[in-house]
């Protein structure tokens, strides 16, 4: 079967302005042997299927008959809920669909990490974040999926008055990842604060595209991403945040950093503000360069070798992502993940 | 230690060492002088490796090795340090990480065991409690925010754990006030008196810190080249009567 044969829906090309870098035919036209609807070792409840408006890859599950779970969080939660995926059979078709709820005045923290085992597997992720009024989530995504297999994860992110999702990203996986994410802030002062560190090898792909409408007044987004990219790998940002006539006294800000570590190596950022009003503030940026030759002479200078030198240079750059990481637990978790416990 | 002989070097092409010789021999302190671009920095610059500097002609002996064959980090393991004149700030890399990363690196390469963070502290506690040196720095981002004061007070530290044989300050004393300079003076002079082996390279406009260094050797230096070589009187005639008044004009040929 083939992605493309999937009626209903319309697939994006590279004539898709938000998909010009990203090219997905060759996932859409590949031959898999069947599909499977990945089952979550957790006690969920099915739920009705939620519709994107704008991403058409949200269809993908809907079409292929993937259940809607959802994990309703209705207490603080002590220690992150963790959620591990293992992609383990070969030329599968993968699809998991779930809501994670959390209630009103809740704080909660969710990790989830996909991996895999296997060759020529694509996994279609639908996530939606609903966090209610006055409750915080702390979402940490660590995607390491190997090559020739890919990852599409497409997310709706809604949150109620005075809520807030901390959300991060650790995309470290050399295979191909594409993260969607779709937020409408139709409430007061919600905050949606997305984090994350993209290190790529190989011919790794990983692009993040973030649709974000501030559509009331005080909403709060932050989109930080940190690239670190080797050989022949290649990552896209793509940030288009649109704050319309409702949302005054919001704050906007959008980040891109990278640091090329090889020749062949490839950065698309395309940070995006539209902004309808003058009451509010907002940033956007995008930097693209090299490790700073005077941080490694001074380090080099007091005995430190080439080598190591680099890598402590480049680990302070990445570092920032994890001291973004408001949750003291889920950086725990980060310190402690060996990959070979899983696979 | 160290030999010098007619070395020439380039910075973007441009000639700023022009035949400079200069001999160093253990336990001796030299202080180099001269007008702003005459070739000070760009001397120790080439001494550490520092990327800007291309050796167009001459020979560097460093303890019997020829220093040109050495990069920067075998440079500082073999026991050169060089303080920079305005260390770069480093965001993401802890000082006391760093540290004892640089201290390990020089064990290794000297066949010692490494230290692992106990050890670390005691030896740091041990060597910094003698002297005026905030150790809070320690735990701070290497140089990151700090201050002029506090990057040269970082730099001394640095010299109190590494030992190096060969000592070279580029104007650790420009920009600080007299107490500080006092504790750079304490701290390179208690590293001199434990080794006597040990020399010093240093660059300044000022006697204050000359006062509390007595050098050896003070050499001025004039468009590339050292042109007049004395005692520390000749640091107190400059101080009294500017280059002008011991006969060197700052006409560069």
């Amino acid at each position: 079967m083939k992605l493309i044969d999937l009626k209903n829906i319309k697939f994006p090309t590279k004539k898709d302005e938000e998909f010009r870098k990203i090219d997905l035919s060759s996932l859409f036209e590949y031959s898999f042997k069947d599909k499977k609807d990945y089952i979550i070792d957790l006690n969920l409840v099915q739920k009705d299927k939620v519709s994107s408006k704008n991403n058409e890859l949200y269809k993908i599950n809907q079409d292929l008959d993937s259940k809607n779970y959802e994990l309703n969080i209705k207490e603080d939660t002590k220690e992150p809920i963790v959620i591990v995926h293992v992609l383990a059979e070969d030329d599968i078709i993968n699809t998991n669909t779930l809501n994670i709820k959390v209630e009103k005045n809740v704080k909660a923290s969710v990790i989830e990490v996909f991996l895999s085992s296997c060759k020529n597997t694509f996994y279609s992720v639908n996530r939606v974040f609903e966090v209610e009024e006055s409750a915080n989530l702390n979402y940490f995504k660590y995607q390491d999926i190997k090559q020739s297999n890919s990852l599409i994860i497409n997310a709706i992110i809604d949150l109620k008055n005075n809520a807030t999702i901390e959300h991060n990203s650790y995309e470290i996986g050399d295979g191909f990842n594409l993260s969607i994410y779709e937020t409408s802030l139709d409430n007061v002062e919600s905050s949606l604060n997305i984090n994350g560190l993209v290190r790529l090898y190989k011919e790794a792909h990983s692009s993040s595209i973030f649709n974000t409408l501030h559509n009331n007044k005080s909403s709060f987004s932050s989109i930080n991403y940190k690239h670190s990219l080797h050989d022949h790998s290649k990552a896209v940002f793509e940030a288009k945040s649109i704050v319309n006539e409702n949302g005054n006294f919001s704050k906007v800000r959008q980040n891109s950093k990278t640091i090329l570590l090889s020749d062949d190596a490839t950065i698309f950022a395309k940070p995006h503000l539209e902004i309808s009003i003058d009451e509010l503030e907002a940033s956007h940026g995008a930097t693209v360069g090299s490790l700073n030759r005077e941080q490694l002479l001074y380090l080099r200078s007091r005995g430190i070798e080439e080598s190591k030198a680099y890598e402590m240079l480049l680990k302070a750059f990445e570092n920032e992502i994890y001291d973004n990481i408001k949750d003291q637990k889920i950086k725990e978790f980060i310190t402690n993940f060996k990959r070979s416990d899983y696979v | 230690m160290l030999n010098i002989k007619n070395l020439k070097v380039n910075i973007d092409n441009k000639e700023i060492l022009k035949g400079l010789d200069l001999k160093i021999n253990p336990g001796e302190i030299h202080v180099l002088m001269g007008q702003n671009g005459t070739g000070k920095s760009t001397l120790v610059k080439t001494l550490s490796a520092h990327y800007d500097c291309e050796v167009i002609e001459g020979d560097i002996t460093y303890k019997n090795k020829n220093l040109l064959d050495l990069d920067v980090n075998e440079r500082a393991n073999e026991g050169i340090f060089m303080s920079f004149q305005n260390p770069v700030e480093v965001p993401g890399v802890n000082n006391s990480y760093f540290l004892r990363t640089a201290i390990n690196e020089k064990r290794k390469y000297n066949n010692q065991e490494e230290l692992d963070t106990m050890e670390f502290l005691k030896l740091s506690k041990k060597e910094l409690g003698r002297f005026d040196i905030d150790k809070k720095l320690m735990q701070r981002d290497l140089n990151d925010g700090f201050s002029g004061g506090e990057k040269k007070r970082n730099e001394l530290m640095q010299l109190l754990l590494l030992k190096p044989e060969l000592i070279m300050l580029d104007e650790i004393d420009s920009g600080l006030d007299v107490d500080a300079i006092k504790t750079v003076a304490e701290v390179v002079n208690d590293l001199l008196a434990q080794d006597k082996s040990r020399s010093l390279l240093m660059i300044t406009h000022y006697d204050r810190l000359l006062s509390l260094i007595k050098p050896d050797f003070v050499h001025v230096l004039k468009d590339g080249k050292i042109v007049k070589t004395g005692d520390y009187n000749l640091a107190l005639e400059l101080d009294s009567k500017g280059y002008e008044g011991i006969g060197i004009n700052d006409e560069i040929n």
